[in-house]
């Protein structure tokens, strides 16, 4: 390969967390901190609290248009510590890239001292899952540029008042999809299942995984392996949001953990092409756990609180799918036709 | 020229539907009577954020000149009654759009009226509320906060309630009928009526002289103008962080000066130092990054930042260890270790006694759906069917 292609001067060692109460000896110090303008409860603020947290102080952070932007840095003040920039709704992979791009170029040339700073571009699932899938997908694609793309799902369009996106779960209530009395499910599509796209398509990417902020030493980990690995990583999160969710936020943590205990969204992590369930929902794949009722997790939330039986039934069939059905549980939704065919 | 101006303070999401249905029942009240008038959220309260306070503003005017007039403005200056529909918020209210803590009563006229839904006393309630120059009258419906999300709204009457006390306020604003009837029209049955007309009959203003209340100066700062704004709207990261209160050992972190949650929250935790297991988890799991780290390893909860969500309360594994509190029953933003530290006896004390008057108690997840059957002023509330009055004495 030609000299420039291979200039890489590697990424910083991040040692991992292991167990949650490593992280105030480990990673005590903030680099997202409090003033900020979220909801009471807010998980995606404390995905972006503990995001900055694995990063640490050389890290330079983009963040798509939503509510991580908008709540967090109103006119002329921010709870961030290190350096960060907004950037358009659809633009998270294009940022990162250019961010790092340009890192990459000024060292190399000699205009900046060499030196592996982290690059970390967010976006909610309106910028991650819908708008800014093609420039992910392009960031995802170059392996000489370190970088990390963290997706926070809170499940919709949110800061605009919650309207669906390809990641709204099925039935639930949005400002798109009120329930009506002759129509009672106004959203009928089954959840985006991102991470594993942008896994399965991207074979140069690798790192992506799955996390949630109710076990934050996994995420801590995984946004730390996701910064470590050479080239671009995505790391999907998994937000209760009690304004468009609708619960008291006294039940953020809670939620988060049914939504790994029900196995409807299950950890894992794909590095350089395997894959590793971790947490409870290793514990679930080889049996040695088993899933609560989705509907455990469905009741405490006002988004779903018009639901019959028959829409309970459904929502656990199809979640009963993804684990008994799919290739690769809760990760990979194919059948193999043929496979006595060698 | 009279135009009759008021406003609906309140939290944001909480009681978005709340707000908005009472400013739009009383101009549509004051439309019967040919009276124009118009209703509309503070621009930059939106997007509103759970639990952080926002405003809605009404005009009623004598005729359509008067209205432009005074519409043209981005919001009224003064106005002649304050409703604010959670008594928390008379500690003041920093919304999206106010930078720094405004006082509850900060835009209502001299002898105007605030009124306020609580289940405080008036002399209890003006402890909070920042004194001024002039004189208002405070006017209080008893009864708890009428608090609901996005999607549910809780029918409780507290709507009604807080028309049937402005019109007192302001008797010129509409007659009694007229409100009624826009009431059944967009409110609802028989019995919000009812709950209506008992508040009119006993509401009973009181008189607060100038100097009287909370002599705390509110925090303000000035902001930039846009001359002033650097190149590309680059402005400084949080810096400042170390030990705990500035001392040696522990951590504290920088906090962003410009946006404390002194008024987000209606809650605070309380902590019991002599259970903590130093288990980590309320640090970790806060989302306002609240808990300062002290030098003997225990995680203090500053409330300068605290927005009340209950999360840590939600999260310790040891039992009663943490314990939300209504905010009502705090004027101190204190740290509560370095009390602690100092005398744990007395410490022990004052969380026993803010606990035993102040815990947060039958949560249900689903917010608007807790504690829905409590009642403000209308038992079962949910149906309108069943619906009763509740009358006031059941509420003392
Ligand atoms: C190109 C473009 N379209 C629409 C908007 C308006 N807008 C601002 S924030 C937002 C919601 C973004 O949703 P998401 O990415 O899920 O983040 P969240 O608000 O949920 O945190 C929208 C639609 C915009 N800023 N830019
Ligand atoms: S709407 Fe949801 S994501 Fe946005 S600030 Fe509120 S809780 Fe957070
Ligand atoms: S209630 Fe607890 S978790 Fe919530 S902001 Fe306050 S200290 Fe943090
Ligand atoms: S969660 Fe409870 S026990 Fe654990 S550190 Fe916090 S206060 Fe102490
Ligand atoms: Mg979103």
């Amino acid at each position: 390969m030609a000299e420039t292609s291979e200039y890489n001067i590697g990424t910083q060692e991040l040692p991992l967390m292991g167990k949650v109460n490593a992280i105030p000896e480990k990673a005590v110090e903030e680099y997202f901190t409090s003033g900020h303008r979220t909801c009471q409860g807010c998980e995606s603020a404390l995905i972006m609290r503990l995001m900055a947290k694995a990063a640490g102080p050389r890290s330079i952070i983009l963040g798509s248009t939503g509510c991580m932007y908008v709540a967090n840095t109103t006119y002329y003040s921010t709870p961030w510590v290190v350096p960060w920039m907004h950037t358009q709704l659809g633009s998270s992979g294009s940022a990162a890239t250019g961010t790092a791009a340009a890192l990459r170029a000024l060292m190399r040339k000699g205009k900046m001292k060499e030196e592996p700073i982290n690059v970390i571009a967010f976006c909610g699932d309106g910028g991650g899952i819908d708008m800014g899938v093609s420039s992910i997908s392009a960031a995802l694609m170059h392996a000489k540029y370190n970088l990390a793309i963290i997706c926070y799902d809170n499940e919709s369009y949110a800061n605009t008042d919650i309207q669906i996106s390809g990641a709204s779960p099925w039935g639930a209530n949005t400002t798109f999809t009120p329930p009506g009395k002759k129509f009672r499910i106004m959203h009928d599509c089954w959840k985006k299942n991102i991470a594993a796209m942008y896994a399965v398509g991207h074979t140069r990417c690798n790192y992506v995984a799955t996390a949630d902020a109710s076990y934050p030493a996994d995420l801590i980990d995984k946004v730390r392996k996701a910064l470590a690995v050479k080239g671009p990583a995505f790391v999907h999160t998994l937000d209760p949001c009690p304004k468009g969710w609708d619960y008291d936020p006294f039940y953020s943590h809670k939620l988060g953990e049914l939504a790994v205990e029900t196995g409807l969204f299950p950890l894992w992590e794909m590095t350089d092409g395997a894959l590793t369930y971790t947490g409870i929902s290793a514990r679930q794949v080889y049996g040695k756990r088993g899933r609560k009722p989705v509907r455990e997790y469905l009741e405490t939330q006002g988004r779903f609180h018009h639901f019959e039986e028959e829409d309970y039934e459904y929502f656990q069939s199809e979640v009963d799918k993804m684990w008994d059905d799919w290739m690769v549980p809760g990760v990979i939704p194919f059948k193999v036709n043929n496979p006595s065919k060698k | 020229m009279s135009v009759i101006s008021f406003e609906v303070i309140y939290r944001g999401i909480f009681q978005k539907s709340l707000a908005v249905k009472i400013s739009r029942t009383l101009i549509l009240a004051a439309v019967k009577e040919g009276k124009p008038g118009i209703s509309f959220g503070r621009y930059s309260d939106s997007p509103e954020r759970n639990g952080i306070p926002a405003k809605q503003f009404g005009y009623i005017a004598d005729n359509e000149e008067e209205l432009e007039t005074v519409a043209a403005q981005y919001e009224p200056k003064q106005v002649d009654i304050s409703i604010c529909v959670d008594d928390t918020l008379c500690k003041g209210v920093e919304s999206w759009a106010w930078y720094g803590l405004q006082p509850i009563n900060a835009v209502t006229k001299p002898g105007g009226t605030l009124i306020v839904t609580s289940n405080q006393k008036e002399d209890e309630l003006v402890q909070h509320i920042h004194r001024r120059d002039t004189p208002y009258k405070l006017a209080i419906i008893p009864g708890e906060a009428s608090f609901a999300g996005l999607w549910v709204y809780k029918d409780d009457g507290t709507d009604a309630r807080c028309l049937a006390a402005a019109l007192k306020a302001e008797p010129t604003m509409c007659s009694i009928a007229s409100l009624e009837s826009a009431i059944r029209e967009n409110i609802g049955s028989e019995t919000h009526i009812e709950a209506a007309r008992e508040v009119y009959e006993d509401l009973r203003p009181v008189e607060i002289e100038p100097g009287q209340g909370n002599d705390e100066v509110p925090f303000t700062f000035e902001l930039l103008k846009w001359h002033e704004m650097r190149q590309g709207v680059v402005i400084d990261g949080v810096g400042g962080h170390e030990g705990f209160r500035g001392g040696e050992g522990g951590y504290e972190p920088g906090r962003n000066p410009y946006f404390k949650k002194w008024s987000t929250r209606t809650m605070r935790p309380v902590v019991s130092f002599d259970k903590c297991t130093k288990c980590t988890l309320c640090w970790v799991a806060c989302p306002d990054t609240c808990f300062d780290v002290t030098p003997d390893g225990f995680f203090d909860a500053n409330m300068e930042a605290c927005c009340g969500c209950g999360v840590c309360e939600a999260i310790c594994p040891v039992k009663d260890c943490i314990t939300m509190v209504n905010e009502v029953v705090f004027e101190e933003r204190d740290s509560q270790w370095q009390m602690w530290q100092e005398n744990k006896e007395d410490y022990d004390k004052y969380m026993d006694e803010k606990i035993s008057v102040g815990k947060i108690e039958g949560r249900h997840p689903i917010t608007g759906l807790g504690q829905a059957f409590s009642g403000i002023g209308i038992e079962m509330g949910h149906n309108p069917e069943t619906a009763q009055v509740k009358s006031l004495q059941d509420l003392k």
